[in-house]
C-alpha cells in the first residue's frame, strides 16, 4: 500500500510522517511517536483506553484512521502535565485513589478532560455520561467519579477527607 | 499499637505508582521496545477436538522477514501443570488439539503482517474427533476422551467427609436438597496478555509479561526450557489488573522464549482481546447439588454437597479450583457434620482458572438455600446467618483454626447500614434487598514458594531500597511495601525505593494469586526493616549513650524516647555504620504457620491458611418485571480484613469487588456457546458493568487485627466479590419472590422465571442434581 503524508499536532507539537492509508491512529501514536500512554484495550471502539482529545473531542484511535487527524490538534495523556506540574485532573485521580492498574486511566482522563473543558461543574449523571464509553475492571468507578467531581470548578477541595 | 500512634500504615495515602500511570509513563508489556525486536504469532486450532497428523511449516519458513518458526516438534511434548500430577497441557500441541484456541505452531517475523501472514502459510492436517462440551455428556460411559488416561474424563476428584453426615440429618427438623448452576464467567481485565522474551549471549533470557507470581512463572519456564533458574529473569512490569487470571503458566510465555532463543531476537506477543479470553484462561461453569439439615432453630446440622466443574481441557490448577469453594463455604459457616465431592470434569473447551468470585454456584447456591430455609422456618436471613456465622477462636470441619473472624460483626453493619430489616419488611413491589456472606484464604500451603523474603539496604543520604519479590496487579501492593518499610524505617514515603517482582534480584514470593500479599510480603518487609531498624539502634545506642531498647525511629531521626528534640539524622547513623564497617543491611522473612503435609486431593485436612477474611454484602435492587431489567439501588459492603493498611485502597478493593462479583458477576456476565466456540470472546459482546449501571456503595471496613497479620492486616478485596455476587442474588430473588438457581441472572433467565413462578418454596428452575460418581 503506498504510503501518504500526515501531518498534525501532537502534545502541541507539529510532526510530519507518511503513513499507509490503513494505519490508524492508535498505530501512528503508539508505533511511529512512542505514546505508549495510548493503551489498546479492545481494537473495536468498545473499551475506550485508546481515547485521545482529536480538536478537543475525545475520540477512539483504534477506530480513527491515520489520515482522518491530518490537520488536527492531538492531545495524548502524556500531553497532559505542563512544565513539570500535573493536571488537576490528574492529581486529582492520584488523591482520591481513582488509579488501580492504571491501564484505563489514560483513556479516563482525558474523557474528562474532553467534559470538563466543556462543562466545567457538571453534575454527577453528566459526569456518568462523559465516561460511560470508558471500562474500568477494578476500580468499580467510584473513586474515579470522585475524582472527576473533585477536579470540576464546584468542588474547589478534595472531597475526601483524611 | 493504636492507629493514630502509626506515621503511615493505617492512612489513606495516594499511592507511589500512580504518578506514572496518570502521565502516562507507566509501561505495560506490550508497551515494551528493544533493538530487532520480532512480533511473535501463534496458529491455533480451529477444532475443539481433533488428532494433529501432519504440520508442515516449509513455506512460512521460507517467507522473506520470517525469522522463527516452532512446532511441537521443537518441544517434544513438553507438558505443564500446576502439580506434578496435573501436567497435562502441552505447551505446543504434538499430537492432538483439545480446544478451539490450542496452541499448534507460532512464527516470529519482522513486523505483525509478516508474522500473519506466516501463519496462514503453515499447514496442519487434522482428523477431526467428537468432542464433549458440558459436565454430564462428558461424564458419560463411553463419550469421547478428552485426554485417553482420565476415564469418564474426571480430570480432579476431591472427597472431604467430616463428623456424621446421616446421623446430622436424622436430627433435623427440616431438611432441604436443591441444585444450582452458574455458566463460565471471565475476567477481562482491561489489558490484553503480552509477553515479551529476550536472549542475551550468556545464556540467560529475561522476560515480561503480565504475572501474579514472577517467581513461579520463572521456575515454570525454567523447567521448560531446561535452563537455570538463575538464567530465567522474569522482570517486573506494570500489570492491567489480574483477578486471578495471571496466575498460572501459559504456553505463548514458553513459545515467546522458543522463538526468542530460536532467533537469537527478542520477540514480542501481544495477544488480541479474543486469545486473551480463550487462550489464556476462564471461569468455570459448575453446577452444584446441596443438601442441608437444620434444626428449629436454622442452626444447620448436616451439609452434603456434589459439585460439578467444567474445567475444559486441561488442569491448569485444577485441585485447587475444585476445592476452593467448599473451603471458602466451610470457613463462613460452622459446620459439624459435612460430606463434599468435588468433580472437575475435562471438556473441549477453553482452559478454566480461579477467579475473583470462584464458584458462583456454590456461594450463592448456600446463601439461596438459606434463605429458603430460613423463610420455611419463619426466620429472618440475618438471624439465620448469625446462628451459623463463624466466630473467632474455632476450627473449620478440615482442621484450620480461626484466629481472628469478624463475620458477626460484617453482618451487624451491613445490616444496619442498609436498614436491611426493616427494607425486606416493607418494600415497594419489584424490590428487594439481600445478604451474601463468604470468606477467602489468606494463603495456601505452597511448600518452598509458600513464604516471602526481603531485604533493605541503605544510602547515605538515609534514604533507602526495599527488595521485596511481590507483585503488584493493580491492587496497591507496591503502595503497600512502601508504607511498611517507612513506617518501621521511621522515613518519609519519598525516602523508600522499591525493587520488587524481578526473579534476578528479588527473592522468591508466594504470588498475590494466593491473597497473601498483605500477611506474607507485607510481614516479610516488616520484619526486614526492623531488623534493619535494630542496626541502626545498635550504632544511635553509642552516639546517644542510650540503650537501643529505649529508642525511637521517626520523621528521618533516631531519639530516645520522649525526647524527639535531641535526634540523630539516620542519614548521620548510615554515615557512622559504614565507617564503622557494620553497614544498614535489613533482612527478614515469613513462612507462613500451616500445615504443609495437607494436599488437596490425597490430604485436604490440617491447617489451610494462617488466616481468613470475612465478609458480608447486602444488596437493594429493583427489578423491572415486563424486561427482566435488574437496577442495583445501594450496596452495603463490609469485610473483616483484620487491619487496613491503606483504608482507600482498601475500600476501591471493595468497590472493585462490587462491580465484578455483583453487578457484573450476577447480573449478566457469561460465556455463551457453540459446541466448544465462545461466540461472546469479546468486550462488544460480553457486558461488563460500565459507571452507569453502579449503585451507591457503602464501604465498611471492619479490622480484628489478626495475631499473625503485619500491624493484625490480612486478605482484601476478594471476600466482598463474593458476597456481593450471593447479595444480589438473593435482593433479585425477594424483589421478585423467586429462588433463583441458575446464574448470572440475566433478564431472559428473570423472564422466563416470572413466567413460571411456581408457588411455595421452591427453587425456579429443577435442575438435574450433581451426585456422586459411582466408579471414581
Ligand atoms: S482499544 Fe479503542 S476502544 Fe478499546
Ligand atoms: S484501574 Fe484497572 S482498569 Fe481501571
Amino acid at each position: 500500500m503506498k504510503k501518504q503524508l500526515l501531518s498534525m499536532t501532537v502534545n502541541g507539537e507539529e510532526v510530519n510522517l507518511a503513513v499507509t492509508p490503513n494505519t490508524t491512529l492508535l498505530e501512528v501514536l503508539r508505533e511511529d511517536l512512542g505514546l505508549t500512554g495510548v493503551k489498546e484495550g479492545c481494537a473495536e471502539g468498545v473499551c475506550g483506553a485508546c481515547t485521545v482529545l482529536m480538536d478537543g473531542n475525545p475520540v477512539r484511535s483504534c477506530l480513527t484512521l491515520a489520515l482522518e487527524a491530518g490537520g488536527a490538534d492531538i492531545v495524548t495523556v502524556e500531553g497532559m502535565a505542563t512544565g513539570g506540574n500535573l493536571h488537576p485532573i490528574q492529581q486529582a485521580f492520584i488523591e482520591h485513589g481513582a488509579v488501580q492498574c492504571g491501564f484505563c486511566t489514560p483513556g479516563m482522563i482525558l474523557a474528562s478532560k474532553a467534559l470538563l473543558d466543556r462543562n466545567s461543574d457538571p453534575s454527577e449523571d453528566e459526569i456518568k455520561t462523559a465516561l460511560a464509553g470508558n471500562f474500568c475492571r477494578c476500580t468499580g468507578y467510584r473513586k474515579i467519579l470522585e475524582a472527576v467531581s473533585a477536579a470540576s470548578t464546584g468542588h474547589t477541595e478534595p472531597r475526601r477527607k483524611e | 499499637m493504636s492507629r493514630d500512634e502509626y506515621s503511615y500504615v493505617g492512612k489513606s495515602i495516594p499511592r507511589i505508582d500512580s504518578r506514572s500511570k496518570v502521565t502516562g509513563e507507566a509501561l505495560f508489556t506490550a508497551d515494551l521496545k528493544l533493538p530487532r525486536m520480532l512480533v511473535g504469532k501463534i496458529l491455533r486450532s480451529p477444532y475443539a477436538h481433533a488428532k494433529i497428523l501432519d504440520v508442515d511449516v516449509s513455506k512460512a519458513l521460507s517467507l522473506k522477514g520470517v525469522h522463527a518458526v516452532v512446532t511441537g516438534k521443537d518441544t517434544a511434548g513438553e507438558k505443564w501443570g500446576v502439580f506434578r500430577y496435573t501436567r497435562d497441557q502441552q505447551l505446543l500441541c504434538v499430537d492432538k488439539v483439545r480446544y478451539v484456541g490450542d496452541e499448534v505452531a507460532a512464527v516470529a517475523a519482522v513486523d505483525e503482517d509478516t508474522a500473519l501472514e506466516a501463519l496462514s502459510l503453515i499447514r496442519v492436517d487434522y482428523e477431526e474427533l467428537p468432542g464433549v462440551f458440558d459436565c454430564r455428556s462428558a461424564i458419560e460411559p463411553g463419550a469421547p476422551l478428552v485426554h485417553e488416561d482420565r476415564p469418564r474424563n474426571i480430570n480432579v476428584a476431591v472427597k472431604i467427609d467430616v463428623g456424621d453426615v446421616e446421623a446430622g440429618f436424622k436430627r433435623s427438623v427440616l431438611i432441604r436438597e436443591d441444585t444450582f448452576a452458574a455458566e463460565e464467567d471471565s475476567y477481562f481485565m482491561t489489558e490484553n496478555y503480552a509477553v515479551v522474551a529476550n536472549p542475551h549471549a550468556d545464556g540467560s533470557i529475561e522476560v515480561w509479561m503480565p504475572n501474579a507470581s514472577p517467581h513461579t512463572k520463572a521456575k515454570a519456564l525454567s523447567n521448560a526450557l531446561k535452563l537455570p533458574l538463575s538464567q530465567v529473569n522474569v522482570r517486573k512490569i506494570t500489570i492491567g489488573g489480574a483477578f486471578g487470571g495471571r496466575s498460572d503458566v501459559f504456553p505463548a510465555e514458553f513459545i515467546a522464549c522458543l522463538l526468542s532463543l530460536k532467533s537469537d531476537r527478542p520477540v514480542k506477543l501481544v495477544y488480541d482481546r479474543e486469545e486473551n479470553s480463550i487462550a489464556t484462561r476462564m471461569g468455570h461453569a459448575m453446577i452444584t447439588t446441596i443438601k442441608t439439615g437444620v434444626d428449629p432453630d436454622g442452626a444447620v446440622l448436616a451439609r452434603d454437597i456434589v459439585s460439578y466443574l467444567d474445567g475444559g481441557a486441561y488442569s491448569s490448577t485444577g485441585p485447587i479450583a475444585t476445592s476452593v469453594p467448599y473451603l471458602c463455604h466451610e470457613q463462613a459457616y460452622r459446620l459439624e457434620n459435612v460430606r463434599f465431592h468435588g468433580y472437575r470434569i475435562y471438556t473441549n473447551k477453553p482452559v478454566r482458572g480461579m477467579i475473583r468470585i470462584h464458584g458462583r454456584s456454590f456461594a450463592c447456591g448456600i446463601d439461596t438455600q438459606l434463605d429458603m430455609i430460613a423463610d420455611e422456618l419463619g426466620i429472618d436471613p440475618v438471624a439465620i446467618r448469625l446462628r451459623n456465622a463463624r466466630r473467632p477462636g474455632e476450627t473449620t470441619p478440615t482442621g484450620s483454626y480461626v484466629a481472628s473472624c469478624g463475620m458477626v460483626e460484617c453482618i451487624e453493619k451491613t445490616a444496619e447500614a442498609s436498614n436491611f430489616l426493616e427494607k425486606r419488611e416493607k418494600r415497594p413491589p419489584n424490590r428487594g434487598i439481600g445478604m451474601g456472606i463468604n470468606s477467602v484464604q489468606t494463603g495456601f500451603p505452597l511448600g518452598i514458594r509458600g513464604g516471602s523474603q526481603a531485604f533493605i539496604k541503605f544510602h547515605e543520604d538515609g534514604g533507602a531500597t526495599v527488595v521485596s519479590g511481590v507483585v503488584d496487579n493493580g491492587q496497591g501492593n507496591d503502595q503497600m511495601l512502601v508504607q511498611i518499610a517507612a513506617e518501621e524505617l521511621g522515613v518519609a514515603l519519598d525516602d523508600v525505593r522499591l525493587i520488587s517482582a524481578d526473579t534476578e534480584v528479588t527473592p522468591t514470593d508466594a504470588g498475590s494469586y494466593s491473597m497473601i500479599s498483605t500477611f506474607g510480603g507485607g510481614a516479610a518487609v516488616k520484619a526486614a526493616a526492623e531488623d534493619a531498624r535494630a542496626q541502626l539502634f545498635e550504632v544511635a545506642s553509642e552516639m546517644l549513650e542510650a540503650d537501643p531498647s529505649d529508642l525511637v525511629a521517626r520523621n528521618r531521626k533516631i531519639f530516645v524516647r520522649g525526647a524527639p528534640d535531641v535526634g540523630i539524622p539516620i542519614a548521620k547513623i548510615v554515615r557512622k555504620a559504614l565507617i564503622l564497617g557494620r553497614p544498614i543491611m535489613g533482612r527478614g522473612s515469613f513462612a507462613p504457620d500451616v500445615d504443609q503435609r495437607r494436599e488437596w486431593i490425597s490430604n485436604p485436612k490440617g491447617q489451610l491458611s494462617q488466616a481468613f477474611s470475612f465478609g458480608a454484602t447486602v444488596a437493594e435492587v429493583d427489578v423491572d418485571p415486563e424486561t427482566g431489567r435488574v437496577q442495583a439501588l445501594e450496596v452495603a459492603c463490609a469485610q473483616d480484613c483484620g487491619f487496613a493498611v491503606n483504608p482507600m485502597l482498601v475500600e476501591g478493593q471493595f468497590e472493585g469487588g462490587v462491580a465484578m462479583g455483583g453487578q457484573g458477576g450476577m447480573l449478566g456476565e457469561e460465556h455463551r456457546w457453540h459446541q466448544g466456540h465462545v461466540l461472546n470472546p469479546s468486550l462488544l459482546e460480553y457486558k461488563i458493568p460500565i459507571i452507569k449501571d453502579m449503585p451507591a456503595i457503602t464501604p465498611i471496613i471492619v479490622e480484628t487485627i489478626d495475631p499473625g497479620g503485619p500491624y493484625g492486616a490480612k486478605e482484601a478485596g476478594m471476600s466482598v466479590a463474593m458476597s456481593a455476587a450471593q447479595a444480589y442474588c438473593n435482593a433479585v430473588g425477594n424483589a421478585l419472590g423467586i429462588y433463583f438457581n441458575h446464574y448470572p441472572l440475566t433478564p431472559e433467565r428473570i423472564l422466563d422465571a416470572i413466567e413460571h413462578k411456581k408457588p411455595g418454596i421452591q427453587t425456579a428452575w429443577e435442575l438435574e442434581p450433581a451426585r456422586i460418581i459411582k466408579s471414581e
